[in-house]
């Protein structure tokens, strides 16, 4: 029930939150949106909704009391001292409590890993750091707080939203119009998961089902773009129905995705690819640190820091940590060397990410680094010899079989296709295109009863 | 009208979704009869949409109205066998019913005397039992036959045979047979009828990828072996009962098509042991008890039953953990193995 995307979601949850939200007299708005998201947490995660609760709790109370600290036109040094020692002394807490649950779930059982764990407690340091920066104007209270650290659009996988982007306590200004625009995009995210993501997944899995070491090296390519695809549509397709949900309840859209396969460097294409992230990183890791505005030395050391980090961050396997330091180290060569001339030649820059980023994707996806190794190996067959029972002509069927899918994909990756969206989202053939998304999305969860792989017929 | 303009999408949706609801509670006792559904998970116009997945298109309720009318009696017999009678091809069961071995039953009838070479072909054997109603309910398929059948079939002595044996052969199978097509060389001498999620109730009817029907296979080239491996689609649909009577029906039809051709029934290739135990269709012991069936149709003369579960399992009968990624399929470096087993299981005459 917690992904958007099942029926119960659709057809249970959110009918019966919705109007029990818009029944509710707009002061009161706020408590039942925070209610609502504990059940909806509880239902995904009925154990460690503790964890959620009790970092909450403590994250809330000595925030408060840091807050307070900062109060008023006169602040003291001492005051000024004891604030920052506060801020710093809950961040290690929720660093602690996450690296806690990370390492269970690495080297234990996954299974220990609560739900949105690395969302929130990313959430409730951005709250801490800008409560040390004086970034919240007015007192939090307990009840906006506890919403922004457990919302239900935004607990299991984000966007990382600020505390102020959430203008909590505020009027909501929930209107018609405004939930109309909120279905819209909820409406594309829904398409893009379903449609698009779900059906391109199933290629990855035929090719683990094949065997790496038997896949020609056009299948190996072409499924390396299937799979950066498929990471793009299911991730942006979440954000999508995440924010579209929020802009429904009268909350302002959070953009996490810019057309990042238009991209020109690495570096650029982190910028428009799940931004929220990459903002937080930049403004509570890397500017704190000095950002670039320090020695060569001390930039390579913050980018590889962040990046390390983000690797980290992502998944419990070394793959990730790979994945994060080969990405640190284009990013770093770009800003010493190539970046700025990659800006100004167009062609040559989109080539050079339309290569790159699949790559690391692959190392994304792969958490065995002997597989990992065999796919490299079929990537570039010079290296990795001639693999074994090798179908030459597998890619003519993939191709014939994934090849629609391919091609939806990258003409909504085409930045203006986004663009026509939304310059005409209010004409007829827009709005009946988007009905027709839904129904036919609703037609494949049902058919696939919630699991995509259900299709998969032996 | 203003209403309409300023939020024309919910309306649509609201609409599109009241008028589905109407249809789905409309035909949940007749056409969706056979819809698997649970109302805390599912909204009721999810029905509509896994009928039309099968076939069943929202039109057919005014059909089946005007029959009612028409036969009212008829139909009242209709829906109570409907109702018993859902078939789980399309909804493999929910209900995480743990797999229950089938109790060994008794053998009354002893095997038949151990004869090398048996002159005449083999009579078949009548099953030991019936199905029962709650192994029916449970996707359980029944262990009727006992492994009379595939211990008889394994006393034949098959001969071991170069590539060129199967010049004159057909191989008609499901993704498991279209992974031996793509992974090995066998596809550059014989002929693969093979597409993936096929069932033996598809058998006859599929139309192979362009390549045309098994009949017209059949009235193409003079085959000399037909290759056979079709149920592990089907396992969550019906009895052994209702899977035995097809496939038997599939063999002999294409025996008379093809008279003089041989045909190897191969049993389903097992799942691994971490699919087995957690999958209340897909497991072992539905398998071996299908196969314990489609093994009685071998007379050791024309028809034979090779089992490849000799040399893809590891000691406890299971698919290999280490051939299969997916715990269903051979990887692809693996479909050698089931290669190899087919040259080692030749009739040569």
């Amino acid at each position: 029930m917690v992904s958007f995307s099942s029926l119960e979601f659709i057809f249970r949850f959110l009918p019966i939150f919705l109007i029990v939200y818009f029944a509710t007299p707009v002061k009161y708005k706020d408590i039942a949106l925070l209610a609502g998201s504990l059940i909806f947490y509880a239902f995904g995660e009925p154990v460690f909704i503790f964890v959620l609760i009790f970092t909450t709790l403590v994250n809330y109370l000595l925030g408060r009391q840091a807050w307070k600290l900062g109060e008023g036109f006169l602040v003291q040094d001492w005051q000024n001292k004891k604030r920052k020692r506060l801020v710093i002394g809950t961040i290690i807490f929720d660093v602690l409590v996450l690296a806690v649950f990370k390492g269970l779930a690495t080297f234990a059982d996954s299974a220990l890993l609560p739900l949105g764990i690395s969302f929130y407690i990313f959430k409730m340091i951005s709250f801490q750091a800008d409560v040390l920066r004086g970034e919240i104007w007015s007192m939090p209270k307990l009840r906006s707080t506890a919403l922004y650290f457990t919302m239900f659009p935004q607990v299991t996988s984000g966007p990382i939203m600020r505390y102020n982007e959430g203008e909590f306590g505020w009027e909501k200004s929930s209107s018609l119009e405004k939930f109309e625009e909120g279905l819209k995009y909820f409406i594309l995210g829904l398409g893009m998961k379903v449609l698009l993501a779900d059906r391109l997944a199933i290629l990855w899995n035929d090719l683990q089902m094949i065997g790496f070491q038997s896949i020609s090296t056009p299948l190996a390519w072409f499924g390396a773009a299937g799979y950066s695809l498929r990471l793009y549509f299911d991730f942006w397709g979440y954000s999508l129905m995440a924010s579209g949900l929020l802009v429904m309840l009268g909350y302002d859209f959070i953009e996490n995705f810019h057309h990042p396969y238009a991209a020109k460097s690495i570096a650029d294409f982190y910028r428009r690819w799940h931004m929220t992230l990459g903002s937080w990183f930049k403004d509570y890791i890397y500017i704190p640190m000095g950002g670039s505005r320090c020695s060569k030395g001390r930039l390579i050391l913050n980018l590889a820091l962040v990046w390390i980090l983000t690797g980290i961050w992502h998944g419990n396997g070394y793959n990730f940590i790979i994945w994060g330091v080969v990405l640190g180290l284009f990013i770093i060569l770009e800003k010493l060397f190539y970046g700025k001339k990659l800006q100004k030649i167009p062609v040559i820059g989109n080539l050079y990410v339309l290569l790159l980023i699949p790559l690391t994707w692959v190392i994304f996806a792969i958490t065995d680094l002997w597989q990992l190794g065999i796919y490299f190996g079929r990537l570039f067959p010079f290296i990795g010899g001639a693999g074994i029972a090798v179908n030459s002509q597998d890619i003519i069927r993939y191709a014939e079989n994934y090849g629609i899918y391919f091609a939806a994909g990258i003409l909504l990756c085409i930045p203006a296709v986004f663009e026509y969206y939304e310059k005409h989202k209010k004409s007829l053939i827009v709005i009946l295109l988007l009905v027709i998304i839904f129904w036919f999305s609703i037609y494949h969860l049902s058919i696939s009863a919630g699991n995509p792989f259900m299709y998969l017929k032996f | 009208m203003k209403f309409i303009k300023k939020c024309p999408v919910v309306i649509l949706l609201i609409s599109i979704g009241v008028l589905l609801t109407i249809v789905g509670a409309a035909g949940r006792r007749t056409i969706y009869a056979d819809q698997e559904y649970d109302p805390l998970k599912k909204p009721v116009l999810s029905i509509v949409f896994t009928a039309i997945n099968d076939a069943i298109y929202p039109w057919e309720l005014f059909i089946h109205e005007n029959q009612e009318v028409m036969a009212r009696g008829d139909v009242q017999e209709t829906e109570e066998l409907s109702e018993e009678g859902s078939d789980g091809e399309n909804q493999p069961g929910e209900e995480g019913i743990p797999a229950i071995t089938p109790s060994p039953s008794p053998k009354p009838t002893p095997s038949p005397e151990p004869t090398p070479v048996p002159e005449a072909p083999l009579e078949r054997l009548e099953p030991l039992r019936e199905s029962t109603h709650e192994e029916y309910l449970n996707h359980i398929s029944a262990d009727i036959y006992g492994d009379a059948g595939t211990k008889r079939a394994a006393e034949y002595e098959f001969a071991t045979v170069d590539e060129s044996y199967f010049d004159d052969a057909l191989f008609i199978g499901d993704s498991r047979t279209v992974g031996l097509r793509d992974y090995t060389d066998l596809s550059e001498h014989a002929d693969f009828y093979c597409e993936t999620s096929l069932t033996i109730y598809k058998v006859m009817e599929e139309n192979f990828d362009g390549q045309g029907t098994v009949e017209e296979a059949l009235s193409n080239k003079d085959y000399g072996k037909i290759y056979l491996m079709v149920g592990i689609n089907e396992l969550g649909r019906g009895t052994t009962e209702d899977f035995m009577e097809k496939y038997t029906e599939v063999v002999d039809t294409i025996h008379a098509l093809e008279p003089d051709a041989r045909i190897f029934i191969q049993g389903i290739m097992r799942v691994s042991g971490k699919k087995s135990n957690s999958d209340a269709i897909f497991n072992n012991s539905n398998i071996n008890a299908r196969n314990n069936a489609i093994a009685t149709l071998a007379d050791n003369k024309q028809i034979f039953y090779i089992d490849v579960n000799e040399v893809v399992c590891d000691e406890e009968g299971n698919l290999h953990e280490d051939y299969t990624f997916d715990q269903i399929h051979l990887l692809g470096a693996y479909d050698e193995i089931w290669k190899q087993f087919l040259l080692e299981h030749g009739v040569v005459e």
